[in-house]
């Protein structure tokens, strides 16, 4: 251990109260820090997980084409999105699919055909979401079967005239397993279907709209004159999506969405209050940080004579620094680690408080996520907010001039 | 003088103070310490004694003149180097003892060796152990120095200042808070230490009867050094 090490131990233990409440100060801050951010963070996942189970992290749709520009070019380059001409719907799904699968970050695609129309069930109406699915291509694609929670998913795959309903819409129509739905088409019949199961994604525009039903059957049901509407895409990593849509894109000529365009908006609300909490205990920490200050620049008052007798027996300024500095790496070191701990038991603590949302999420305790990152950033932040706090009282003491205290002691 | 000279200063000026109140604390000083002999300082307050015994320590610097420790002129030297000298060359005992309160007398005594960072923490214990036995205190090696005796305390500094086997101490006013029967005893334990172990010591004091002791004693006056006597021929104090 170094002199300066050993000597700031001992100056630290000596005062307790004031370590105490550093330490206090840090293991607050930290421990909120990384709470805040796995319950932020955790919604925030969630909606991720949930809107991804259910549409996939890209999706092709529309084809387009160039829109004829004139024959002369403009000599500056304006940077404006190229005009298009939109197509609605996919025609040549298996090529697009086939070619799709070559790629290492697509896991599996589905097609979908997508069409609103109105639904009845006893009483009830209400207009719905269709969409027609291959079940075994949407099964690998998608978290449908997971999100399953009534009935049974091969009930649906073996009886074409079958349906999944959202579990929200389902209540809305006042229908379960096993009951009868009538879906108008848009010649105006309404057809027989029987609810083969419900599903819950947890996103809420989907469970009060969304129908599942056989992609053939829909086909002929909304008579579209083409194939699929869109393709959807599980990916292995689904943070290059962006990238693949813009290849995607080019390759096609589709329009290609990743899902972080396609909920940006969602996303944007996500991270505003991300760094809106992040901010706010990033303040508790700088809080912490002033006490700490205050603390330490209290200590080198108080250990002006201390100073100078080190001094007289041939400490350097760098060693009387490194003792105030050594006390600061304490607080910040003990204090971010107790911090750690402390906030991974809030973390499990409030993911187990009884909340009911049931509006844009479902849930019915708080969701967290576990993030080694927060721990990181949370010590990072005690650290750097630590260093600053120690630095200024530490060069105090650094400048302190022995003979002044000496001197005015035995003169 | 006889033996090895240990510490000596030339020409030392120095000033205290800024504009109006500055004052000229010392005027071409000059002083040479041999191994194995006691000088005294004496003079009235404010004659500039401390600053001397400062100047001499490496705790502050000349405004000129020089510092000779061995044979090496030191007081050019830049800070670090200078603290490193000090901790390797320097011992200091104060007034006011100066001990880390909250410290083991043991602890206190081992801060020094600490800096210089040759001995293991076992080599420094042992070693402390010695000091502390030397001046009378090795049973109470473990006591918290807030818990010694004014006396004990001044045995504790005398030992520390041994810590690093210096060749120069310099004492400033080191019986000045102490009886006159600890008085007696710390400066016959701090005099006979010097003697055996063939160091310098340079100490500012007061006490007249301990001047008289001493192997030389300086007299100073308006930052000068108006007399110097050998034992047996002083004159006053």
């Amino acid at each position: 251990m170094t002199a300066p090490l050993y000597i700031a131990v001992r100056f630290a233990t000596h005062r307790k109260r004031a370590l105490l409440l550093s330490l206090i100060g840090i293991v607050f801050g930290v421990s909120i820090f990384i709470c805040t951010q796995a319950q932020t963070q955790g919604f925030a996942q969630y909606f991720i997980d949930s809107t991804i189970g259910s549409n996939g992290a890209l999706i092709v749709r529309s084809r387009f084409q160039p829109r004829y520009q004139g024959m002369v070019v403009s000599s500056k380059s304006t940077g404006a999105t190229t005009r298009r001409n939109f197509f609605e719907g996919i025609n040549n799904v298996s090529e697009i699919m086939r070619i799709s699968r070559q790629f290492s970050n697509v896991v599996a695609c589905s097609p979908v055909l997508r069409g609103t129309v109105g639904a009845r069930a006893g009483f009830q109406t209400t207009t719905i979401d269709l969409f027609g699915i291959d079940p075994t291509a949407h099964l690998r694609t998608t978290d449908l079967a997971k999100q399953i929670i009534s009935g049974r998913f091969d009930d649906f795959r073996n009886n074409p005239m079958s349906v999944i309903v959202g579990y929200r819409l389902a209540e809305q129509l006042e229908v379960g397993d096993g009951d009868a739905i009538q879906l108008l088409s848009p010649g105006g019949e309404y057809w027989r279907f029987t609810v083969a199961a419900t599903a819950r994604s947890g996103v809420s525009t989907i469970d009060t709209s969304r129908v599942y039903a056989h992609s053939r059957v829909a086909g002929r049901l909304l008579k579209k004159p083409y194939e699929a509407s869109m393709i959807i895409y599980k990916l292995r990593d689904r943070d290059r999506a962006p990238a693949l849509a813009d290849h995607f894109e080019n390759l096609f000529q589709h329009t290609a969405q990743s899902w972080q365009e396609r909920e940006e908006g969602t996303l944007q609300i996500f991270s505003t209050l991300s760094i809106s909490t992040a901010i706010t205990v990033s303040l508790i920490i700088l809080l912490a940080g002033f006490g700490i200050f205050n603390v330490l620049t209290m200590s080198v008052l108080s250990k002006v004579r201390e100073i100078a007798i080190l001094r007289s027996m041939g400490y350097r300024r760098g060693d009387i620094s490194a003792i105030f500095l050594w006390q600061g790496a304490f607080i910040a070191g003990v204090g971010s680690l107790i911090g750690c701990i402390l906030g991974a038991l809030l973390t499990w603590g409030v993911s187990h408080v009884p909340i009911h949302i049931h509006g844009l999420l479902y849930t019915n305790y708080f969701l967290v996520v576990w993030d080694w990152r927060h721990y990181l950033e949370g010590t990072a932040l005690a650290i750097v907010a630590v260093f600053i706090a120690s630095y200024v009282p530490a060069q105090r003491a650094a400048r302190l001039q022995p003979v002044d205290t000496l001197r005015g002691s035995s003169l | 003088m006889k033996g090895d000279l240990s510490l000596s200063c030339r020409d030392i000026e120095r000033h205290l103070g800024e504009e109006e109140e500055r004052v000229h604390a010392l005027r071409g000083v000059s002083i040479d310490v041999e191994a194995g002999s006691l000088h005294a300082v004496v003079g009235p307050s404010g004659c500039g004694k401390s600053t001397l015994l400062y100047i001499l320590g490496l705790l502050d610097k000349p405004d000129a003149g020089s510092v000779i420790i061995g044979s090496t002129s030191i007081s050019h030297l830049a800070d670090e180097e200078l603290a490193r000298r000090r901790n390797e060359l320097i011992g200091f005992i104060f007034q006011f003892h100066f001990l880390m309160e909250d410290f083991s007398a043991e602890e206190n005594v081992m801060i020094p060796m600490r800096r210089r960072g040759q001995l293991s923490e076992s080599q420094m214990r042992e070693r402390a152990g010695v000091l502390l036995e030397a001046v009378g205190l090795g049973n109470k090696r473990r006591r918290p120095s807030r818990h010694l005796s004014g006396g004990e305390q001044q045995r504790v500094a005398i030992a520390r200042s041994l810590a690093n086997d210096p060749q120069v101490i310099l004492a400033d006013e080191p019986t000045g808070n102490l009886d006159t029967n600890n008085s007696q005893r710390a400066f016959e334990l701090l005099a006979n230490i010097v003697r055996e172990r063939e160091k310098a010591l340079l100490l500012v004091t007061h006490n007249r009867f301990i001047a008289d002791a001493c192997d030389w004693v300086h007299e100073m006056q308006d930052g000068r050094i108006i007399a110097s006597h050998p034992r047996g021929q002083r004159i006053s104090v």
